[in-house]
């Protein structure tokens, strides 16, 4: 094992772009997984016809499906159809659709777990379905939501790892490149790797548990 | 104000309501009272369209209120209601509680709405109870507050749907005092509930219903002298003889 020669400078910058690239995924993923997968847990749980069925269809064909599939689809099947992206854009996209049916079902029973009966006092005093589940629902149901949610979003962070299939550089691709040269960089390299990925998760975790004592 | 005319309504195949004729006059206090699964619930919750109608026609200030075109919202802001379960918000204060709809609903600056809200809260009883939040407060101020909550929209009626059937014994009290204040005050009242000593003070008019019909309707002197239907009789001396 070569610790000093694994994290020579070069391998240090090299690896660190890499991470910059995974943080870069996770949080656009993050961001638009987030929005879609609440506008269509919201659609659901509002019970709008024909559109909710057809979401809830295509939630579950894709909360069955193996992320690394959706990965190879976006980037391998859709160019026959004459829709191509670069690597780094396909995986994004494999994941924001991942993501955002998982964080679907998750808002979505958050919602469900909100009593009835804050609907009926809300709009019995006159507030609209959209102003009741703005003022009344949503905020409660977020509350209880942040666990799960903080969650999903560190699974998330580590999914971004399998787009190294379609040779995204991002941070495990960089170490491959680095254990590559020499196999005694390997442990050190995949051992600084998995720190990069613990401290930013367990970071996460440590301020989902704020936030739910903040709301207790 | 309020005119049931031959309302029926059905859960499936289950009539629920059967040939519901009441009208409601403005200023009138009327309770209804009848065994559980009478369906009086479902008579007052018809009254601000939280259940819909199957048949007949109900109005409210001459609006029908399952008229589709009806605008239910612009209904509801004459018609406060109170839960038996209160229903605050648990996330807003209980100033909070009381500014939302009139802000949202009548669009009343903050300032306003919170001045509104501390004369309600001082009506019943618990202004220093302002910036608390509902989980902090007994069952029976949590129905005082609610009822505040109604009553800030300035509504023409409030609905009361057995507003203490669970509340502590001694809870009780404060809360029917609150209704009695609000019944000397004119206000249009059409309560649910199974306080007799409630009912025979306050009421101008008890209505009897059974099975989901209206059995009898009469002044409270008259029904608990000497009720007419033979279930009302059973129903008074099986509640006041226990």
């Amino acid at each position: 094992m070569d610790f000093a020669g694994a994290y020579s400078i070069d391998h240090l910058k090299f690896l660190l772009e890499g991470f910059g690239l995974t943080l870069y995924m996770a949080v656009i993923a993050i961001i638009c997984s987030f929005i879609i997968g609440a506008v269509i847990a919201i659609i659901r749980y509002a019970k709008v016809p024909v559109i909710s069925q057809i979401l809830a269809v295509i939630v579950e064909i894709i909360r069955n499906l193996p992320l690394l599939l959706l990965i190879f689809f976006t980037y391998l099947a859709l160019p026959d159809i004459g829709i191509k992206f670069n690597p780094i854009p396909a995986a994004i996209i494999a994941l924001t659709i991942f993501e955002a049916a998982m964080l679907s079902e998750i808002i979505r029973s958050g919602l469900n777990s909100i009593d009835k009966g804050q609907i009926e006092a809300a709009r019995s005093s006159g507030l609209n379905y959209i102003q009741t589940l703005w003022h009344i629902i949503l905020p409660q149901a977020l509350r209880r939501m942040v666990p799960p949610i903080v969650s999903q979003f560190i699974s998330l962070l580590k999914d971004t790892s399998l787009a190294v299939v379609v040779s995204v550089p991002e941070l495990l691709h960089s170490g491959q490149i680095i254990y590559g040269q020499k196999q005694a960089y390997l442990v050190p390299i995949l051992l600084l790797i998995v720190m990069m990925y613990f401290v930013v998760n367990y970071a996460l975790s440590i301020l989902s548990r704020r936030l739910e004592v903040k709301n207790t | 104000m309020i005119v049931f005319s031959q309302v029926n309504k059905f859960y499936g195949d289950f009539q629920v309501l059967k040939d519901i004729n009441l009208t409601i006059n403005k200023g009138e206090v009327v309770v209804v009272i009848g065994p559980s699964g009478s369906g009086k619930s479902t008579l007052l919750r018809c009254i601000n369209h939280l259940e819909s109608i199957s048949n007949g026609t109900l109005t409210v200030n001459e609006v029908s209120v399952s008229d589709k075109k009806t605008d239910i919202n612009k209904l509801r802001k004459e018609i406060g209601m109170v839960f038996q379960h209160f229903h605050l918000y648990p996330h807003k204060t209980v100033l909070q509680n009381i500014t939302l709809a009139p802000m949202k609903v009548l669009g009343q600056s903050d300032e306003e709405a919170k001045k509104i809200a501390m004369k309600y809260l001082e009506k019943v009883g618990i202004a220093e109870k302002a910036n608390a939040l509902p989980s902090q407060l007994s069952g029976g101020q949590q129905q005082r507050v609610a009822i505040a909550r109604g009553l800030a929209m300035n509504p023409e009626i409030m609905l009361f749907d057995e507003p203490t059937s669970a509340l502590d014994p001694e809870m009780i009290g404060e809360v029917l005092d609150v209704m009695k204040a609000l019944a000397h005050e004119g206000m249009t009242m059409v309560v649910v509930t199974h306080e007799m000593g409630f009912a025979r003070e306050v009421a101008d008019r008890i209505v009897f219903m059974d099975q989901g019909q209206i059995l009898e309707e009469a002044i409270p002197a008259e029904f608990y002298a000497e009720p007419k239907e033979e279930r009302a009789k059973l129903f008074l001396s099986r509640i006041l003889n226990h």
